[in-house]
């Protein structure tokens, strides 16, 4: 049987959309997806170069298997850092004083959907490869800072969750009249807080420098990415001045079936 | 603004506004579930560490310290906030859940099928009984006081019971290489750690041993102890990071 014209505007019609204050749901999924691609991507190659060739950096194998990714994270998310932040800020509402009610709940929802990206990040930097390293350096001599585990968590994972929590402070600031008005502290708390995580691969890679092979994950140089993890309860911040804003927001809503 | 939710008398929305209210409810649940596997886990991975991750650690003096000790930290400061603003009696078995998930995952794709360490000796320990109490506790009495005194003990001495049907089985002794050994020793000395030499291994030191069978129940007090001070404190941290203020400068 042929399909008419009306019959297409029907089924296209049909095709299930989220609702309006969903409406970045999609992106929202697909950022899941890509980041559990690459991740998982990222511990198959583990899976498959780090013994045959990420055991000794002195190896040529080593400057090609390892090496080589490090120059491509460290490309990639200086790229990534440029375009992301770039594109927010360059696309930022310029009107915000005339931002409509239904508009504001839709972009708090979408705020929401950007820190649930940035801590999805958190989870593979914070949780698992960060265990995992500790696992590595049990079976791989450390005699580079660029190891096997490193050049992924330290110059992909740890750089990836700052530009996307950049990238929720961002949105916040560019797209909520709040805290486009004032700076959120719990938000900044929350971003900044686990910046410093980066910062103390430093302070880890110079106590190393005095413990060749030794890899004690309580030890007093680790602290610094401990304290930095803290301020990920900022949080709970965030959640309390979204609700509040989100409830005055509804409270106002004509009310729809 | 005003973020002082409990002062507010709400009524349930319905419709789309309930939709919208659940919408939100869900996206809150997924971002809380990644933030705590990743932060509360990097957090006890870096205090706790290799009493948590080796069979060979699990002594009597100091996993039984050290573990409630920094493991009642996050579920303390989340508490401070669901419980105290939305009434959620589930902070600290919410943290403690996520905290499985994260090192249950790490154990078996890092440790197990990449570094090929044996399952059983990289099993993590759990928290769960105690956060469950802890919650019941705070739920039972609404008291900051009561949850730190009572709660933060029972966090502390639930743990080495609760965990000791897993672990016991690795601690029946063994004679090897004329010594006598745990079985937990002989995983460590089989499995050579290269990061984790035996002078680095800090268990039962000095006479601690001479106490047989009290030195574990007496940990456990010592860490009902410290438990119940760091409660408070990670209760009052958990309030000051959830600070709804906003800055003109930063």
């Amino acid at each position: 049987m042929a399909t008419i014209t009306d019959q297409i505007k029907v089924m296209s019609d049909q095709r299930p959309m989220p609702p309006w204050y969903l409406k970045d749901l999609y992106r929202y999924l697909s950022a899941f997806g890509i980041l559990t691609a690459i991740y998982m991507g990222f511990r198959i190659y583990q899976g498959a170069y780090g013994v045959s060739t990420g055991l000794d950096s002195t190896e040529p194998a080593f400057e090609v298997y390892w090496m080589r990714l490090f120059k491509f994270n460290v490309t990639f998310v200086t790229l990534f850092a440029g375009v992301s932040w770039g594109w927010l800020w360059f696309t930022r509402d310029k009107n915000l004083d005339k931002l409509e009610p239904k508009e504001e709940i839709r972009r708090y929802l979408t705020l929401t959907m950007w820190i649930s990206v940035y801590t999805f990040a958190v989870y593979w930097a914070g949780s698992y490869f960060a265990e995992q390293d500790n696992s590595w350096h049990q079976v791989a001599i450390r005699d580079t800072p660029f190891t096997a585990n490193h050049i992924i968590e330290f110059y992909f994972n740890f750089p990836m969750y700052i530009i996307l929590g950049g990238c929720a402070w961002l949105y916040a600031r560019t797209r909520l009249p709040l805290y486009a008005k004032g700076i959120s502290l719990p938000l900044t708390l929350a971003v900044v807080g686990p910046f410093m995580i980066l910062v103390s691969v430093g302070f880890n890679e110079w106590g190393h420098t005095f413990w060749f092979r030794e890899e004690f994950f309580a030890a007093p140089i680790h602290w610094g990415f401990v304290i930095g993890v803290w301020f990920a309860l900022g949080v709970g911040g965030i959640l309390l001045q979204g609700v509040t804003r989100l409830i005055e927001l509804l409270d106002g809503l004509e009310e729809a079936a | 603004m005003s973020a002082n939710l409990s002062n507010r008398i709400f009524r349930p929305y319905t419709g789309e506004k309930a939709r919208i209210a659940r919408a939100y409810d869900y996206l809150v649940l997924v971002l809380a579930l990644f933030l705590f596997i990743g932060s509360f886990h990097l957090h006890f991975a870096l205090t706790v560490g290799d009493w948590d991750f080796w069979v060979d650690w699990k002594d009597r003096q100091w996993w039984p310290a050290v573990t409630p000790l920094m493991g009642i930290t996050f579920p303390a400061a989340v508490q401070a906030v669901l419980w105290t603003n939305f009434r959620l009696p589930l902070g600290a078995t919410l943290c403690v859940a996520c905290l499985s998930i994260g090192t249950w995952i790490a154990r078996i794709f890092a440790y197990h099928m990449w570094n090929y360490f044996p399952i059983n000796m990289v099993l993590p320990s759990t928290l769960l009984p105690s956060a469950l109490v802890l919650d019941a506790v705070l739920m039972m009495s609404n008291s900051l006081t009561v949850t730190a005194i009572f709660g933060g003990s029972a966090f502390a001495l639930l743990f080495y019971p609760s965990n000791w049907p897993i672990f016991g089985m690795f601690h029946v002794p063994v004679e090897a290489g004329n010594s006598q050994m745990t079985v937990a020793d002989m995983f460590g000395f089989q499995y050579i750690r290269t990061g984790m030499p035996e002078y680095l291994r800090i268990i039962e030191r000095g006479t601690l041993r001479t106490y047989g069978q009290v030195a574990a129940p007496l940990s456990a007090f010592f860490s009902a102890l410290l438990s119940t001070l760091m409660y408070a404190l990670w209760w009052f941290i958990g309030k000051w990071f959830a600070t709804t203020r906003y800055l003109k400068r930063i």
